[in-house]
């Protein structure tokens, strides 16, 4: 046979790219609830982290189902809120829903727009309420999760990712725990210029709303204290609101 | 086995070493290199992906159409790439490295060494010898990742494989081991170890 010729070039393209094709569809929708599982436990466990119930890496170490177990059990309740503080909407919280990176990001044009938001709020039985927050860093999307005590003014911790911050430098919002230990009892005041700050140089001693930068990652600072104070901004009518209303 | 079997598989692995003698491959190895698991994953993703492209395109070499060979070897191994990268994905142990390697492993589509391996050995040999030809391949580069991770590691963060060794003992960690240069000029250094003590590669 003439493996050179025209026609047995052009079908035998057809037939490896179909094929091709249907191994990997065929792969992709079998594993795809697997890997929606796993997606959705590091969420969560970043939440549980947020919230100073644990560290990350002892979650990841317990594995998906006691995550999930843990989380159902300790929270209150998961809303959704607009812009004007008003609840919008409900996560179930039986079935452990959160909203995940894409679905921030979804929010995130409605956050920079002003408008359509529906953000979530995580609330615990111990009063922690978690609120997400999301940017862009140095080479992609930076985002996380701040916790808030029961006056939604105090920060009872955070937990930072990115997806392709440099590591050792601007991956350190992720994978150093001291820049995340520095958030904790620190406070959000929106009479200030900004909400909260993270400062190149150094926060000044006994400003309560600003943590220091990374030194040698000033665009992955900016780009986080951006997210914050962008996002901190969208919840803001619900942040001060009196908790009684 | 015979002797042509086991230089099949040996050669790969020191005389032609693709990263040392081939210098092939050099991106992915400066940018995975910074831990140790990281390292070791890559390694083993490329030594799956190395093998079973080779074997599958050895499989088909009689029937590829000449004039499109290139384009058919790159659909098996961009196939083999994903098929990776989505069970990386699926399993609790594996997704959070697969988070944090995910560029790299889908950049093993481009990765010289898989499409040298299938052009220059599977395209003219049998599917046995061309899968130990594979996996050989991407045993050698493995190797070199693994020995520049454990310096990079080690020196730039005090660790292996995450835990403490250096920095227990109050050592500061040199950031220049962290960035992608360093690799470069580690890998320099295991070229020119090797080449000390095989003389045979060097030009005159």
């Amino acid at each position: 046979m003439n493996t050179n010729s025209n026609v047995y070039t052009v079908i035998y393209t057809t037939v490896v790219c179909v094929l091709v094709a249907a191994i990997l569809a065929l792969v992709s929708s079998s594993l795809k609830p697997k890997q929606d599982a796993n997606e959705k436990a590091e969420t969560i466990s970043q939440i549980l982290t947020a919230a100073q119930f644990g560290e990350k890496s002892e979650w990841q170490a317990k594995g998906n189902a006691a995550v999930l177990d843990f989380y159902k059990q300790n929270v209150a309740q998961a809303i959704l809120i607009d812009g004007s503080g008003k609840k919008v909407g409900e996560l179930s919280t039986a079935d452990a829903t959160v909203y995940g990176k894409s679905e921030l990001k979804a929010q995130n044009y409605n956050v920079k727009d002003g408008k359509g938001m529906k953000l979530p709020v995580y609330i615990f039985k111990n009063g922690v309420s978690v609120v997400p927050v999301y940017g862009a860093g140095l080479w992609g999307p930076v985002w996380g999760y701040i916790a808030l005590g029961s006056d939604l003014k105090t920060i009872s911790g955070a937990y930072f990712d990115h997806e392709s911050e440099t590591p050792g430098l601007g991956g350190k919002i992720k994978d150093d725990p001291a820049f995340r230990a520095q958030f904790k009892g620190k406070s959000i005041d929106f009479n200030d210029k900004a909400a909260f700050s993270i400062v190149k140089g150094g926060a000044p001693a006994g400003k309560a709303n600003a943590i220091d930068a990374i030194s040698g990652a000033t665009m992955t600072s900016r780009g986080l204290d951006e997210a914050i104070n962008v996002w901190l901004g969208a919840y803001k009518a619900y942040l001060t609101k009196n908790p009684e209303e | 086995m015979n002797a042509k079997m086991k230089e099949t598989i040996l050669n790969p692995i020191l005389k032609g070493n693709p990263i040392t003698v081939l210098v092939l491959g050099i991106c992915s190895s400066l940018a995975v290199t910074v831990e140790l698991k990281g390292a070791l994953v890559m390694a083993l993703s490329v030594i799956v992906v190395c093998g079973m492209s080779s074997l599958i395109c050895s499989l088909l070499r009689k029937t590829i159409p000449n004039r499109v060979r290139i384009i058919i070897q790159l659909v098996v191994v961009a196939m083999m790439v994903i098929l990776v990268d989505q069970l990386l994905k699926s399993f609790e142990g594996t997704y959070p490295l697969d988070k944090q390697l995910s560029v790299y492993i889908g950049l093993i589509i481009t990765n010289c060494i898989v499409m040298g391996r299938i052009e220059a050995f599977a395209l003219g040999n049998k599917p046995i010898p061309s899968l130990l030809d594979g996996i050989a391949n991407g045993v050698g580069y493995g190797l070199i990742l693994i020995i520049v991770a454990f310096f990079r590691e080690l020196f730039g963060s005090g660790t292996l494989f995450g835990i403490p060794v250096l920095s227990a003992l109050g050592y500061t960690n040199n950031g220049l081991m962290i960035l992608p240069p360093m690799a470069l000029i580690l890998i320099g250094c295991i070229i020119w170890v090797q080449r000390s003590i095989q003389k045979d590669l060097q030009e005159n």
